[in-house]
């Protein structure tokens, strides 16, 4: 309907929307995200035609170009055709006239009703839009801003536009007048484009069918609205959901480092982004198709920095990991959890290469890891779950934490030694003489801990895998080295597989979550989901069991033995059926999750099988 | 457990008697010179004379000076201990943490060597090459070593197996540490008390192996030695000739004695209980 082709603009010669791309289609709604100063409004003005600058490029609508027409032609689309609802609410509204008038005022300017059925409509539209037929004649002042915005949408609607652009219409009202405009804009959308202005990411989210994320007067990610939320595929649009509180997420708020600033040349994330390469400063990247979405990222979005696919790992008789995948993308927390014996440690032994799996792969920054080199521990580090054993009784404080810059040979002695006291730092100890020249024996299990902890990240590591890095702290030490690593995360884009079996510091902490279970991958997801929906019996059990204030305890069944080819949690399941000791079930893809449960089969018979068995049933091994 | 062994020896008595008693020994060897009024060689024609003033042990049959000879032997029995002690140290710890590093053909063929030699009574076949070779001190130091290491060698490769699998050196590795950087920085340095103990336990043996053979008369003649001053001594014992006699035995056993209370305080100090009790 409307289409906007390599468009620029700038306010005296500064920049400010540089190559925008988009089309608006009917009864489609359009969501326009990103931090203020993106060039949102910018652009919802250049549609409207309001501004006065450089512009360049064409924004398209039945067939003309509407930056070519002259004012007076411009009048005729204005508001007939294409209306906004502007973001300011008093500044939109006349205080010395009642807004019933205001609402007529489109239709008689453009001369469409005579002044009865200006009236008449005008009463239909505070209807539509909820507001009480009596409130036609109240001054702007006696309104509420939820009914001054009601107000806004009914003039937008006067003319009855093809394409209604909404500025940030949410933003100034509570939940629940946000909640009836979401509905009121969603009527709206029926057979109009909507083009929607928003930084309020879970109104974009209920409402968009497409979405698209700007910064710095660049789209960055274009997709549709439902996956660009869920799953950001650009560091800038992972970065603001971040930051942005929901009750479905449940990680804590990170932030985007540093701030907007004005890129010549490159990419205009680069000096946030936690992912950049050389080239980033040199190509301006543009929007390009990279799975089933647009993204303008040189390195095609956020990249994967490991990799695990079908990793085996026998000892002796017992499998220890019976074909686990696993992946980590730059900037993310994955945590992994099970009780003990589920194969957490073995799996991440296997990816730092101390144990050889015996089958599978693991691909670590694109490349397989066959041969290891010293190169590959700068990027990919382990905190050891007994920190106290992996510590040389030899070895001083100063000592332990160089080593790794010894055997990586980065720096002379003095850097060594002023990284190693910084990094000390950062983990809250001290950083004293007296204090390097300690050994092991003499320190706490919280203090080894954190040593071991910052001899991880002297080295300024990629990726992190923390195998239970905080079980033997306190809970106000724990905060304070969770927040240390979700803050590197945030600044420099460390990427961490953090091993617990604490479900509720992996809720705080984590993007998403692989349950293990008896060396099988038994469910996986975002955190947000998994919390709020466990899928496989043994994710629920888990949850139960979880630290929390409640009264009530739960209990689970103690691990028995679990026979080839069935499913792992067999004979712990209370929804267990025969299917489940006869056949190992496969992985099945359950909303954000995949479950390895025959509760989820698409094969009818299965899941019928698996739940009318009796419940109470205890499957005997 | 990290340990400051200077300290801990410090504390220990029988480790100060045993250094004091090794210090004295080192020093009669080391001013022998200074201290022998007579050549330990040269024969005169005082022999077999009571101590004196002149002589203060008296003269042998040929009429040689005994302190001069005890002297002079302490030096024979000392470089042997140093010499034969760090060699076979050193045989046994190279080829034990090799077993235990390479693993496979190379750990195999070390070890089923270190088997033969222990069964095999090595005092034996010492006795029998010595007697073929009449070896001098370096020959011996040699003999001695290449006929010791299988205890030692089995002891560190054990030990070694186990430092292997230690979470320091799996954290090492974690950084990117080499094989090499691991053997220098990590299992030498745990290892060196346990070498450290099987160097004294393997100087003492030397000391009394050299001792032993001289004893029998089956090394080097020319060698000054406790062994041989005994042997003569024994064949003269009809002549009361316990100035001859006691000085030597007196000397064997006091630097004997320091090696074992060495051992003992550095053993009760490491308290591996991995004392070398199979060569």
């Amino acid at each position: 309907m409307l289409e906007i082709k390599d468009f620029n603009f700038s306010y005296s010669n500064s920049p400010v929307l540089r190559g925008i791309n988009l089309n608006l289609k009917k009864s489609e709604i359009l969501a326009l995200t990103g931090e203020s100063g993106a060039g949102k409004t910018t652009l919802a003005l250049a549609i409207m035609g309001l501004l006065s600058g450089q512009a360049s490029g064409s924004i398209i609508y039945e067939g003309r170009n509407l930056l070519a027409l002259p004012q007076t032609e411009l009048w005729n689309y204005r508001w007939n055709k294409i209306s906004m609802v502007f973001q300011d609410l008093e500044g939109a509204l006349n205080p010395v006239l009642t807004v019933g008038k205001q609402v007529m005022e489109p239709m008689l300017e453009h001369r469409l009703l005579s002044i009865e059925k200006a009236k008449e409509k005008t009463k239909k539209l505070f209807k539509y839009v909820g507001l009480p037929e009596g409130f036609c004649s109240a001054y702007p002042h006696n309104l509420s801003g939820g009914e001054k915005q009601r107000v806004l949408i009914a003039m937008a609607l006067s003319n009855d536009p093809e394409i209604l652009i909404f500025d940030e219409p949410t933003s100034a009202v509570d939940a629940i007048t946000r909640l009836e405009i979401i509905k009121i804009i969603k009527k709206a959308s029926q057979n109009k484009a909507i083009l929607l202005i928003t930084h309020d990411l879970t109104t974009a989210y209920q409402l968009a069918d497409r979405a698209a994320v700007m910064y710095a007067g660049r789209i960055m990610e274009l997709g549709t609205g439902k996956e660009i939320f869920k799953e950001p595929k650009h560091p800038y649009t992972r970065g603001l959901l971040r930051s942005y509180p929901t009750l479905s997420t449940t990680k804590d708020l990170q932030g985007i480092p540093g701030k907007q600033e004005i890129i010549e040349r490159g990419c205009p994330f680069q000096n946030r982004c936690t992912q950049k390469i050389a080239d980033c400063g040199k190509k301006t990247p543009r929007l390009k198709q990279f799975g089933g979405r647009q993204i303008a990222c040189l390195r095609g979005g956020i990249v994967s920095l490991l990799e695990g696919e079908n990793i085996f790992k026998k000892f002796g008789e017992t499998t220890a990991l019976k074909g686990v995948d696993i992946s980590l993308a730059e900037g993310e927390t994955l945590a992994l959890v099970g009780e003990s014996g589920s194969g957490k440690t073995t799996l991440a032994k296997c990816i730092m290469g101390l144990e050889k799996p015996d089958g599978g792969k693991i691909i670590f920054q694109g490349k397989e890891t066959k041969e290891r080199n010293k190169e590959l521990y700068k990027d990919l580090q382990l905190v050891f779950q007994n920190p106290r054993e992996c510590i040389s009784h030899r070895l001083n404080v100063l000592e332990t934490v160089m080593e790794p810059l010894n055997i990586q040979r980065i720096g002379t002695f003095n850097e060594r030694k002023e990284n190693a006291k910084k990094a000390l730092k950062n983990v809250e100890l001290s950083a004293s003489d007296q204090f390097l020249g300690m050994y092991a024996h003499h320190l706490s299990g919280g203090e080894i801990q954190r040593i071991a902890i910052a001899r991880a990240l002297v080295l300024n590591p990629r990726v992190l895998i923390a195998d239970e890095p905080t079980s033997s702290l306190d809970a106000s030490i724990q905060a304070k080295i969770v927040k240390l690593l979700l803050k590197l995360q945030e600044e420099k884009g460390l990427a961490m597989i953090f091993i617990t079996h604490d479900i509720a510091l992996a809720r705080k902490i984590s993007d998403r979550i692989v349950v293990l279970l008896g060396g099988e991958k038994v469910e996986e997801g975002p955190t947000g989901e998994i919390f709020a929906k466990p899928r496989h019996p043994y994710t629920r059990d888990l949850l139960k069991t979880a630290p929390n204030f409640s009264p009530e305890t739960a209990y689970l069944k103690p691990p028995k033995n679990r026979p080839e080819g069935a499913c792992v949690y067999a004979s712990r399941c209370a929804e267990a059926g025969e299917i489940c000791i006869i056949k190992r079930p496969a992985i099945f893809k359950v909303g954000m999750q995949k479950v390895r449960c025959h509760l989820y089969s698409r094969n009818e018979k299965e899941v019928l099988h698996a739940v009318n068995t009796n419940r109470n049933h205890t499957v005997s091994l | 457990m990290h340990i400051n062994y200077v300290n801990t020896i410090k504390k220990n008595s029988l480790g100060i008697t045993g250094i004091l008693l090794l210090f004295f020994m080192s020093l009669l060897a080391f001013i022998a010179p200074v201290l022998a009024q007579y050549s330990p060689v040269e024969p005169s024609t005082q022999t077999l004379a009571f101590p004196s003033a002149s002589h203060w042990l008296g003269t042998n049959d040929i009429g040689q000076d005994i302190f001069s000879r005890l002297i002079y032997g302490a030096r024979t029995s000392l470089l042997i201990a140093a010499g034969a002690g760090s060699l076979t140290a050193f045989i046994g710890a190279f080829l034990g943490i090799s077993a235990a590093l390479a693993g496979g053909i190379c750990e195999k063929i070390i070890m089923r060597a270190a088997d033969i030699l222990l069964i095999i009574p090595n005092m034996v076949v010492i006795i029998l090459v010595a007697a073929y070779l009449r070896p001098g001190i370096a020959a011996l130091i040699l003999v001695i070593a290449v006929f010791g290491w299988q205890g030692n060698a089995r002891v560190i490769r054990s030990q070694a197996l186990s430092l292997k699998e230690r979470a320091h050196v799996a954290a090492a590795k974690a950084f990117g540490a080499g094989n090499l950087y691991i053997l220098f920085k990590h299992i030498i340095p745990d290892l060196f008390p346990l070498i450290t103990t099987s160097f004294i336990y393997h100087a003492r043996r030397a000391v009394f192996m050299e001792a032993g053979l001289a004893f029998l008369g089956i090394s080097d003649p020319a060698v000054i030695s406790w062994g041989t001053m005994l042997n003569r001594a024994l064949d003269f014992s009809y002549l009361n000739n316990w100035y001859w006699l006691i000085p030597p035995g007196a000397a064997l056993s006091i630097t004997i004695v320091s090696f074992t209370f060495l051992g003992y305080a550095l053993e009760e100090t490491i308290d591996l209980r991995l004392g070398d009790k199979n060569a």
